[in-house]
């Protein structure tokens, strides 16, 4: 009997009631709101499982045996990212290169908050003074990129995985509403209507298998501890590109990602567990994580301003916050902005461009970081 | 200024401007294969 009422008696316990709501919310913003459903949605139902007083899915159970064999190792994000890579089209960044630079500017969050939760960690009583490698992790939502964000943050703080994942993805999927304000701020109408030609250039198939494999050595060997996440990408691309692998680049787009999507998600569903989670730290977390995505786009969207003040042929600074990572959504955005100023403005294809480009260099930054801190 | 907030800002700095260096060599990379393979290929 008592082995029964125990599971009711652990209800009266706050902060299960507090992650039933959390679990509920991830649900409702999947279901209801369609933000990133894939992964939320397992996340929601991995938080009620978890928090259930008891339960036989933690503890020992199935999404303690999931976490041990894909998330400590690493191993969830690595397999997305065979499927991510099977999924892009580098075309439009071969076809112009320069993007790759805003790329690298819209990555500018991610040291920001970096800096920002060593400087919050060291005032009295707000936070657990976090070391580098906590800091890091932190800043490392700025990728934009849900696989790189678990990739460092399973190696630098497991204990605030959850929270990172969480504002990760939720920030992804909230891309639309962040960008815009920002990049408004930041141009003049005249600059988000300068029209950009699209390159004419085409790129043969041997550019388009020659450059996965060229990038994953060069990566590799400038940063090793890249290689896991720039190799796994590249792999899926070159299964894309190599035009022989056809059914195993359709496996990696829809059954490999399908299939690790929803164990990933309801595995760091799982990990939200109540007595962990509950923490101002989580909230400072996730404020951090907005900031990241800001500064993101601040800094991409200052880049192209930059660069045009050299430049005879301006770029529309937009461009500069495609560099985030988080693709297609961003690249969208921009489109539907520019042509929310002139409807006959299509920079659609330098967008892409950018975007793709983010996606590579927040996975340098990973790798970098991983690197570099100690 | 605290050893920690430092080598935080040490590493940021560094980073960002890695991330500069490696995207620049990818565009280097990136421009030398499409001056060696110029047009569409698609018998590779």
């Amino acid at each position: 009997m008592s082995e029964l009422l125990r599971g009711i008696i652990g209800m009266s316990d706050w902060r299960v009631w507090a992650m039933f709501g959390v679990g509920l919310a991830l649900i409702w913003l999947a279901v209801k709101k369609e933000y990133e459903p894939n992964l939320l949605l397992p996340m929601g139902f991995g938080c009620l499982l978890a928090n259930i007083p008891f339960s036989s899915a933690v503890g020992g159970g199935f999404l303690d045996v999931l976490f041990k064999g894909g998330i400590t190792n690493e191993l969830f994000p690595i397999l997305i990212f065979i499927g991510v890579g099977a999924m892009i089209d580098f075309g439009p960044l071969l076809q112009d290169p320069e993007m790759l630079f805003f790329g690298a500017a819209a990555q500018f969050g991610i040291f920001f908050t970096m800096m920002l939760a060593l400087l919050v960690g060291r005032i009295p009583g707000i936070m657990g003074i976090p070391g580098l490698r906590e800091a890091a992790a932190i800043g490392i939502i700025g990728a934009a990129d849900g696989p790189t964000s678990i990739y460092v943050a399973t190696r630098f703080a497991p204990a605030l995985l959850a929270p990172i994942t969480v504002a990760a993805y939720s920030y992804m999927s909230l891309v639309p509403i962040i960008q815009p304000p920002v990049i408004r701020a930041l141009t003049t109408r005249e600059e988000r209507m300068i029209r950009m030609e699209n390159p004419e250039r085409e790129v043969s198939k041997t550019v388009k298998v020659i450059f996965p494999i060229a990038v994953t050595l060069i990566a590799g060997i400038i940063a090793p501890m890249s290689v896991a996440l720039i190799g796994s990408l590249m792999f899926g691309n070159l299964l894309r590109e190599s035009g022989v692998t056809e059914r195993l680049s359709k496996a990696a787009q829809n059954e490999l990602t399908s299939l690790v999507t929803i164990l990933l998600g309801i595995t760091i569903g799982s990990s939200m567990g109540g007595r962990q989670f509950l923490n101002p730290t989580t909230l400072l977390i996730i404020a951090m994580g907005l900031i990241a995505f800001v500064f993101d786009t601040a800094g991409g969207v200052l880049f192209a301003k930059l660069i045009n003040l050299f430049r005879k042929r301006k770029i529309n600074p937009m461009i500069g916050a495609c560099g985030i990572s988080a693709f297609p959504m961003s690249a969208r955005v921009i489109q539907k902005m520019a042509q929310q100023e002139d409807g006959s403005n299509f920079i659609i294809m330098h967008a892409v461009g950018a975007n793709v480009a983010g996606q590579i260099a927040s996975i340098i930054a990973g790798g970098l970081i991983l690197a570099l801190v100690r | 200024m605290d050893p920690v907030v430092a080598e935080g800002l040490r590493i940021s700095g560094l980073s960002y401007v890695l991330i500069f260096v490696v995207l620049g060599i990818f565009y280097g990379l990136i421009k030398l294969l499409l001056r060696i393979f110029p047009r569409r290929d698609d018998s590779a």
